[in-house]
C-alpha cells in the first residue's frame, strides 16, 4: 500500500481556508458556522494530504508508516515513554530504533527529588494529596529516564494502591512509589516479594492486619488473581491457605509516627503506648507470633509455609508468565495479542528467570511491535495523553493542571478506581472523556503565554499520518495555536 | 415494526443538529420542543416499536466492592449472626425491624419510611450458581447477566440496542457521575452517554471549538475510529440537550431534617442522582441511568465504614425520591441496587468481612409493590466454604425490571425465563 508522504504545512496554500476560520472566530452567528462546516467544498487541494483512501468507506484502517525508521522510533517513544519533546525525538532519531531500545531498557530509573515532609508524615502532618500527585506528574514530565518512569506507572496500575485507603498520615504510599520505581526494571521474583511486604500494600490489601489465627483473605486472593496468576487458576481453598501462609506481617511505625502517638497520649493525659516502638525499616515487619503455625495445602503442596516459599510456589505456576506477558502486551503492543505471541514471549520470560528488562526488550524488538496492524492500536491513558501534550508543547510546568484534569478523565495517579487498577484502551473512549480531553488541550493552549512554533509537529507526533478531516483542518487553520489545538485534540493524538 | 424516529420522522440528533447549524433558529426550535406537554414524550419517541412506548425510567445503583447484605438487612433474631460476628453484630440492636427476623440498618431511615409506605421491595438472598469471589469476574456476571461468561454486552446495553433508537437519542442510556461507560450499559449496537459533572459538560472555547471538533471527528479510520466519532457526536448532542434543559431544573425535595434538600455535596452518589433527576425531569428522553457508590469492599474496620456507606446511600436515595415526588414523577422511576456479591458471614481479624455470595437487592419507587421477597438467608445452613446459599437468581430480578417495569421482551435479552418475583404494582 502506498502511503502519501507527508509534507509540512505550507502556509501560502492554506491561506484561503485560514480566512474562513478567522471568520468563525470573530463571528458567533450561524452564518459563519455554516461556512466552517462547508470547508470541504472550498476549491483547492489541501497541502497536507490526509489518507488517500476514501473516508466514506467504513472500517478503513490507518496506513501504517512503520516500515520507515523514523516512524518506528516515534512509535517506540509514544509507547515506551510518555511521548517525547522535539529534542528527545531528535536524539532517538540519531540513535536509531535498536540503540534507543537499548538505552531505554538499560538505563536505571532516575530518582525524583524528595517530596518535602513526606517521610515524616503523621496524623498531625499528613501529606497533601495534590502535593503528592503533582510531585509524581512533575517527575513524569522531567525525568531523564522516561521508560523507567513509564514502567513505574505501569506497575502502579498493576500492583495498585490508593491514597484514600492507605491514607496520607503515613509515608507509606510515597515510599511505595519510590520502591516501585527502584524495582521497575528488576526481577519479577524480587518485585513480588517487595510488593508483598510493602507498607502501603500491607494496608491497602489488609495483609498488615492478617494473622494466623484469623487470616484476612484480601491480599492472598488479589495476589493470585490480579498480580500473578489470573482468575480461574486457583481454588477458594488456595485463597484461604494462602492467607494463612502469608500471615504474620505488620506495618512499620516511623519515628515521626511514634512521636505523634506519644504527643497525642500526653495531650490526652494517657500514658505513652508501651506496646509500640519505632521501627527503622521501610518495609513491613514480620512477627512470628502473628504467623500461622502448621501445615496447609496450598497450590497442591502440604507443608509449613513462610512468605518466601509461598511466593515461590505461586511463581512456579505455569499461569504466571503468560498472565504477566499478556498484560504487558495489552499495555505496550496491542489490545488483543494472539496466543502464539503471548506464548513465545512467556517462554522467553521464564527462560530469563523472570527478568523484566529482557521481557521488555523482547516486546519492543518483536516484529509484532511494528506490525502494520498494531499501528495506533492502543489508546493513550489520560496521564499519558496529558504528559505527551506537555512534552509536545515543551511546557513542563503543567503538573498541577494535569493533576486537576485527570480526575474528570478518569485517571488520577494514586487514586485508581478499583483494586484492578485502571481500565485500558477502548474503555477510555466515552463521551465524557473525549470532551474532557479536548477541553484540556484547549485550556492548556489558552493558558500559555507563548505557544511554540508548530513547524512539523504533525510529523514528529503523528508521523504525518492523518485522516482527511484532520488534514483539512490543519491546512485551513489560521495560526499555530489553532494548528496545535487540532493536533492535540485529534483522534490521532489520542492513540499510540 | 414501525420506526418511531422522533418528531415528524426527524431523529432527535437531526433535530438538534439542525438547531445548531441555524444558530438563532436553534433556540426557537428547542423551546418549541421543550413545550411538548409531557416531558416524557421524548423517551416515548425513542422507542423502536409501539410496544415499548412508555414513560418508565430505570436507575441502577451499583454498590461497588461487594455490599455486606447481613449488615444492610440485618438478621436481628439470629443467634448465629451474633456468633459469627462478635463485633459487627452490634448493628443488630440498633436496626429498624421490618419483620420478626430482619431489620434495616439504623442509617437507612429514609428507606425505612419508604418501606413503611409500601414503596420499597427487598429481594433477599439474590445470587447465582457457582458464584465467583473475584470482584471483576462477578461484576462481569452481573453486568452481562450471564454466569456462563459467554456474553460481552451488558444486559441494559442490549436492552437499549434492541428497543430504542439510541443513535438518534443518545441520552436514552446514560451513566452519571463517572467517566467511563459502565459494563452494564455497554453494547456495540448502542450509543451511550457518560456525564461526570454536568457543570463542566461543555466545550471550552464555545461554539467555535465545538464546530471544529465536529469536523475533526469524522470518518476517523482505525479500530477505534467509530468509537471516537460516536463519542464526539454524543457529546455534541448532549451539550445541545443540556443547553435546552438545564435552566428548567432546580432540586425540589425536602429531606428528613427539613434542611432544604439538597443533595449533599459531600456525597458522590447524591451528586450523581441529582444529575439523574435533572436528566429525568427536564425530559431529555433518558430511559436507563447508571450510578455508582463505591467503597463496599469492607475487609477491615467494617462497622464504621459500612455505617457511613449506609448513610450515603440512604440520604442520596431519599433526596432523589423526594425530588422526583415533588416533580410528580416518582411513579415512573424505579431505583434498583446491585452489588457483585455479599460478604462472608464470619467476620475476620481486621473487624471486616471477606468476599461472600448472596445479598439483597432494593427496588424503590412509587410503582413498586413493597415488601420482602426471596428468603431470609439461613445462617444455620452455610455451604462448605462458609457462605450463604442464594434463594433468587439475580436474572429473575432483571426479568421483572425489563418485562414489568420497562415493558420490553425480557427473554430476548436474558435468553431464558425465570420464576417471577412480582415486585411491580399492577403486574400479578
Amino acid at each position: 500500500m502506498n502511503e502519501p508522504a507527508a509534507k509540512p504545512v505550507t502556509k501560502k496554500r492554506g491561506l484561503r481556508r485560514r480566512h474562513v476560520l478567522v471568520g468563525v472566530g470573530a463571528a458567533a452567528g450561524g452564518l459563519a458556522i455554516t461556512k466552517a462546516l462547508g470547508l470541504y467544498n472550498l476549491p483547492g487541494q489541501p497541502s497536507l494530504p490526509g489518507q488517500s483512501q476514501s473516508p466514506t468507506v467504513a472500517g478503513i484502517d490507518w496506513i501504517s508508516p512503520l516500515d520507515k525508521p523514523e516512524a518506528q522510533v516515534a512509535h517506540l517513544l509514544r509507547r515506551a515513554t510518555f511521548g517525547a519533546t522535539p529534542a528527545e525525538y531528535q536524539q532517538s532519531m540519531k540513535d536509531g530504533f535498536k540503540n534507543t531500545v537499548d538505552r531505554l531498557v538499560e538505563t536505571k530509573a532516575a530518582e525524583p527529588p524528595v517530596l518535602a515532609g513526606a517521610d515524616d508524615a503523621t496524623q498531625d502532618k499528613p501529606i497533601k494529596p495534590q502535593d503528592l500527585i503533582s510531585w509524581w506528574l512533575d517527575w513524569m514530565l522531567r525525568t531523564p529516564t522516561p521508560f523507567a518512569e513509564r514502567m513505574t506507572f505501569f506497575w502502579h496500575g498493576h500492583f495498585t494502591s490508593d491514597f484514600r485507603k492507605v491514607n496520607l498520615q503515613t509515608p507509606f504510599i510515597y515510599w511505595q512509589n519510590l520502591t516501585w520505581r527502584q524495582m521497575s526494571l528488576g526481577n519479577f521474583h524480587d518485585i513480588v516479594y517487595q510488593v508483598t511486604i510493602d507498607p502501603g500494600m500491607l494496608r491497602y490489601l489488609d495483609l498488615g492486619t492478617s494473622t494466623g489465627k484469623a487470616p484476612n483473605e484480601n491480599y492472598s486472593r488479589e495476589l493470585m488473581e490480579l498480580f500473578t496468576m489470573g482468575v480461574g487458576t486457583f481454588t477458594e481453598d488456595d485463597v484461604r491457605a494462602g492467607a494463612k501462609a502469608l500471615s504474620g506481617w505488620r506495618e512499620p511505625v516511623t519515628q515521626a509516627m511514634y512521636d505523634a502517638l506519644v504527643k497525642r497520649a500526653q495531650a490526652q493525659g494517657r500514658p505513652a503506648p508501651r506496646n509500640v516502638t519505632p521501627d527503622t525499616v521501610k518495609t513491613g515487619v514480620f512477627e512470628q507470633q502473628r504467623a500461622y503455625v502448621g501445615g496447609v495445602k496450598f497450590l497442591g503442596d502440604v507443608r509449613q509455609w513462610d512468605t518466601k516459599s509461598a511466593l515461590e510456589k505461586i511463581l512456579a505456576q505455569d499461569s504466571v508468565a503468560p498472565f504477566i506477558v499478556r498484560k504487558v502486551l495489552r499495555e505496550f503492543v496491542t489490545d488483543q495479542p494472539s496466543d502464539d505471541y503471548v506464548k513465545r514471549l512467556a517462554d522467553g520470560f521464564r527462560k530469563s528467570r523472570y527478568d523484566v528488562k529482557s521481557l521488555m526488550r523482547d516486546v519492543f524488538m518483536s516484529p509484532e511491535f511494528v506490525a502494520p496492524a498494531n499501528y495506533r492500536a492502543l489508546v493513550k491513558s489520560p496521564t499519558e495523553l496529558m504528559v505527551h501534550m506537555a512534552k509536545a508543547l515543551e511546557t513542563p510546568a503543567l503538573a498541577k493542571a494535569i493533576g486537576l484534569a485527570g480526575q474528570g478523565m478518569g485517571q488520577l495517579p494514586f487514586d485508581p478506581p478499583e483494586v484492578g487498577g485502571w481500565p485500558s484502551n477502548a474503555s477510555w473512549i466515552s463521551s465524557n472523556n473525549v470532551l474532557e480531553r479536548v477541553n484540556f488541550a484547549q485550556a492548556t493552549l489558552t493558558g500559555m503565554a507563548k505557544i511554540p512554533a508548530f513547524n512539523d509537529a504533525h510529523t514528529t507526533h503523528l508521523d504525518g499520518v492523518v485522516s482527511p478531516a484532520t488534514a483539512q483542518l490543519l491546512n485551513s487553520s489560521p495560526d499555530d495555536a489553532t494548528r496545535w489545538l487540532i493536533l492535540l485534540a485529534s483522534p490521532e493524538f489520542q492513540l499510540k | 415494526m414501525k420506526e418511531l424516529g422522533g418528531t415528524n420522522g426527524v431523529s432527535r440528533r437531526d433535530f438538534l443538529r439542525s438547531g445548531l447549524v441555524f444558530g438563532v433558529g436553534a433556540q426557537a426550535l428547542a423551546s418549541g420542543y421543550a413545550a411538548v406537554p409531557d416531558v416524557f414524550a421524548r423517551a416515548v419517541l425513542a422507542a423502536k416499536s409501539a410496544a415499548v412506548q412508555n414513560d418508565k425510567v430505570l436507575v441502577m445503583i451499583q454498590l461497588g466492592g461487594g455490599n455486606d447484605g447481613l449488615q444492610t438487612v440485618i438478621p436481628i433474631s439470629s443467634s448465629q449472626y451474633r456468633d459469627f460476628r462478635p463485633q459487627l453484630s452490634a448493628a443488630a440492636a440498633k436496626a429498624q425491624p421490618i419483620s420478626k427476623d430482619v431489620g434495616l440498618h439504623e442509617n437507612l431511615k429514609g428507606i425505612k419510611t419508604l418501606f413503611d409506605a409500601g414503596k420499597v421491595a427487598i429481594v433477599q438472598g439474590v445470587g447465582y450458581t457457582n458464584p465467583s469471589f473475584s470482584h471483576f469476574d462477578s461484576i462481569r456476571v452481573w453486568e452481562t447477566a450471564d454466569p456462563a461468561r459467554r456474553q460481552q454486552d451488558g444486559w441494559l446495553g442490549s436492552a437499549i440496542a434492541k428497543n430504542y433508537d439510541s443513535a438518534g437519542h443518545p441520552l436514552v442510556g446514560c451513566a452519571c457521575g463517572t467517566t467511563n461507560v459502565p459494563g452494564m450499559l455497554r453494547d456495540l449496537q448502542a450509543t451511550l452517554t457518560v456525564i461526570d459533572d454536568v457543570k463542566t459538560f461543555g466545550f471550552q472555547g464555545g461554539q467555535n471549538v465545538e464546530d471544529v471538533m465536529g469536523t475533526l471527528y469524522k470518518s476517523t479510520p482505525g479500530i477505534y475510529g467509530a468509537l471516537f466519532d460516536t463519542a464526539m457526536t454524543t457529546v455534541r448532542d448532549t451539550v445541545a440537550q443540556l443547553r435546552t434543559s438545564s435552566a428548567k431544573y432546580t432540586p425540589k425535595g425536602n429531606y428528613s431534617d427539613k434542611v432544604n434538600l439538597v443533595y449533599s455535596s459531600k456525597n458522590q452518589l447524591a451528586a450523581a442522582l441529582q444529575l439523574a433527576a435533572e436528566l429525568i425531569v427536564t425530559g431529555t428522553g433518558v430511559k436507563v441511568l447508571h450510578v455508582t457508590l463505591g467503597g463496599f469492599d469492607t475487609h477491615y474496620t467494617e462497622l464504621n465504614r459500612h455505617d457511613a456507606l449506609m448513610n450515603y446511600l440512604d440520604s442520596a436515595i431519599t433526596a432523589f425520591h423526594e425530588d422526583l415526588t415533588a416533580y410528580g414523577m416518582a411513579d415512573r422511576v424505579m431505583i434498583a441496587t446491585w452489588s457483585e456479591f455479599g460478604r462472608r458471614p464470619k467476620e475476620n481479624a481486621s473487624g471486616g468481612t471477606d468476599h461472600g455470595t448472596a445479598s439483597p437487592i432494593f427496588l424503590i419507587g412509587d410503582g413498586v409493590k413493597g415488601g420482602l421477597y426471596g428468603e431470609t438467608p439461613n445462617l444455620a445452613k452455610l455451604d462448605q466454604l462458609g457462605n450463604l446459599s442464594y434463594a433468587v437468581d439475580f436474572r429473575a430480578v432483571y426479568q421483572e425490571i425489563l418485562a414489568s417495569h420497562l415493558g420490553v421482551d425480557a427473554k430476548e435479552i436474558l435468553g431464558q425465563s425465570f420464576d417471577r418475583v412480582p415486585f411491580v404494582k399492577g403486574q400479578a
